[in-house]
């Protein structure tokens, strides 16, 4: 199965896949409403986008109650908007943060892999996210607990 | 012969439990419901009392549906007791059913104040579709409510009942609001929130009767000698395991129905899980009942799993619960109230944002996320917290980090590695379909 793999040595911080993110998903660009999100490390010198890798065990899927949330032939887990009452358990089902709640459509939001076109990979200049085969791993952890320690990140320490 | 699972309960375990069976066998056995119920969503009730919804929307396991996955169904009828020597239930009307296995999924029940007039005409629990099909019915624009109690289940309808236009009175023994999800510091912020928003909330107070009011309508009587005068009264003071039908059949009951980590009880071929049964905790090596949506579903999937014998332990459930009321979210996790563990409390000045962090060693084991609507859903914050959690992550360094900035989630949760730790869990060994 195709997976949207980062490669976060390679993000610039152009926010450009927020952007695309959501004018797919919603029609308007409002990065709070995209469900990839960029962060920054290091004083805003390096930056990682993160988003949900369509986990094995779907716990967003799972936890609905009204069975809201169903694999698409993309084999994203999609929430179903029609059938979703915006009752947030998959939010706090969800242990990688990936699925929200829109507080302005009262439903949850999470990646649906647009299809199987993703907008963000598209919208990405520098090829920090590509769809590919590929098996799904930590892709930002050891980006960010590198650059967290070092100078400019929050760990850092003053040496006299 | 192909093998006879019976369950009973039709609510989220006894669901999950039968569709898991049939993910597996394919309809390869025998699968019968008992339930006095329908089955349906409990959870999704306050979305129908506020009218978002209409009542097909909350009836999940549809007659349909049951049919499809082969379910002989016993609707509109209790278990009244259980042989496990010879295998056998038997329900209200006399009938028997033997069984190779039997989950006994049958929940709890809401529970009044032990006052006169708890039972009275105009006093409503909310819990089952039918008592939510007489509030409902009984809620006109402008109507005097009172609420007593004010735990998770009167504030998951809350904003259904300000959407219908009440005028909203809440009653609390307890000197807090929402006293199982909210220390004292959070329910400060929410009781403001709420009155501020013209909800009158009054905590530490006593009820000793409800009786009719003269003009029609009930008043509700505190030990203060002050009368909550009301066109309707809502009871929502917590709820009990339903377990006295067990009575006699010898299985280990303590808190709920006592299980191992593979959810048998003491009989090996008899199963409990949900609100009814006390099971493997995630964060102690103790048992635990937790009476929430998320255990129900595990437990019953697990169940489902074993029932179709594929051996599969469950590590534990995780106590979470999520409410928002008028655009403030309430989120709690894990040990959050123990305060013997390394707790850390931030209250941003200016808006109502409160934030607790609870560390045992390297490890975040319970929290406390308040705050606007829209604040908190500009984070990934409340999944990182249940992940950390959850993942039992080694946070090291980063435990200082968060102490210092217990908003800043993200961050530890990314560099501490903890979607490393979670990406080869699942519930049931495989992926879920």
């Amino acid at each position: 199965m195709k997976a949207l793999k980062i490669v976060p040595e390679k993000c610039t911080g152009c926010m450009r896949c927020e952007l695309a993110c959501s004018y797919m998903q919603t029609g308007t660009f409002q990065p709070s409403k995209s469900v990839i999100r960029v962060s920054a490390f290091e004083s805003h010198t390096s930056y990682s986008p993160y988003t949900c890798l369509q986990c094995d065990e779907g716990w967003c899927m799972t936890a609905c109650p009204v069975e809201a949330i169903h694999i698409s032939p993309a084999g994203a887990k999609e929430v179903g908007y029609d059938i979703c009452v915006g009752c947030k358990l998959c939010t706090i089902a969800c242990p990688y943060g990936t699925i929200f709640y829109d507080p302005d459509a009262h439903k949850a939001f999470k990646c649906n892999l647009c299809g199987g076109a993703p907008a963000c990979v598209e919208a990405c200049p520098r090829d920090a996210i590509l769809y590919e085969e590929a098996e799904v791993t930590d892709w930002v952890g050891p980006f960010a607990a590198e650059r967290s320690k070092g100078p400019g990140g929050v760990l850092s320490v003053r040496v006299n | 012969m192909a093998k006879r699972h019976v369950i009973v309960g039709g609510g989220t375990a006894g669901w999950n439990a039968i569709t898991t069976i049939r993910e597996i066998d394919k309809g390869d056995s025998e699968i019968v419901l008992v339930s006095d119920e329908n089955p349906y969503a409990r959870m999704v009730l306050p979305y129908y009392l506020s009218q978002e919804i209409g009542e097909s929307h909350v009836f999940t396991a549809t007659e349909t549906r049951l049919e499809k996955l082969t379910v002989e169904t016993h609707l509109g009828r209790r278990a009244t007791s259980l042989n496990p020597d010879n295998n056998r239930l038997i329900l209200d009307n006399g009938d028997e059913i033997d069984y190779d296995n039997l989950l006994i999924a049958t929940g709890s029940s809401p529970v009044r104040a032990p006052v006169p007039g708890a039972d009275g005409d105009g006093v409503h629990s909310f819990w089952t579709i039918d008592q939510a099909r007489e509030v409902t019915a009984g809620l006109k624009p402008g109507a005097r409510v009172a609420m007593i109690g004010a735990g998770f289940i009167s504030f998951t309808i809350l904003n259904a009942l300000i959407k219908r236009g009440v005028e909203l009175t809440i009653i609390e023994i307890a000197p807090r609001i929402l006293p199982r999800m909210l220390d004292d510091e959070g329910a400060v912020i929410v009781q403001g929130w709420l009155e501020e928003r013209g909800i009158k909330i009054m905590a530490g107070v006593e009820v000793t009767s409800i009786e009719d009011a003269s003009g029609g309508g009930k008043v509700v009587k505190l030990k203060s000698g002050t009368d909550v005068n009301a066109d309707l009264v809502i009871m929502a003071t917590g709820i009990k395991t339903n377990l006295e039908w067990l009575e006699g059949s010898g299985i280990e009951v303590n808190h709920g129905v006592v299980v191992n980590d593979h959810l048998r009880s003491s009989e090996s071929n008899v199963y409990a899980a949900g609100d009814v049964a006390e099971g493997p905790d995630l964060l102690s090596e103790g048992k635990v009942v937790h009476a929430i949506e998320p255990t129900a579903m595990q437990h019953g999937r697990v169940v489902g799993a074993n029932m179709a014998g594929v051996d599969t332990a469950f590590e534990g459930s995780l106590l979470m619960n999520i409410v928002d009321v008028l655009d403030l979210e309430i989120a709690s996790f894990g040990r959050w109230d123990d305060e013997k563990l390394e707790v850390v409390r931030v209250v941003q000045a200016g808006r109502p944002a409160y934030r607790k962090l609870l560390f045992e060693e390297g490890r975040l084991v319970g929290a406390i996320v308040l705050g606007r609507t829209r604040d908190i859903w500009a984070t990934n914050d409340v999944g990182m917290i249940k992940g950390l959690v959850q993942s039992k992550c080694e946070l090291s360094e980063w435990k200082a980090h968060l102490k210092k900035n217990p908003f800043d989630i993200k961050c530890a949760y990314l560099a501490a590695g903890a979607a490393g730790n979670l990406i080869p869990q699942t519930l049931l060994g495989r992926p879920s379909v």
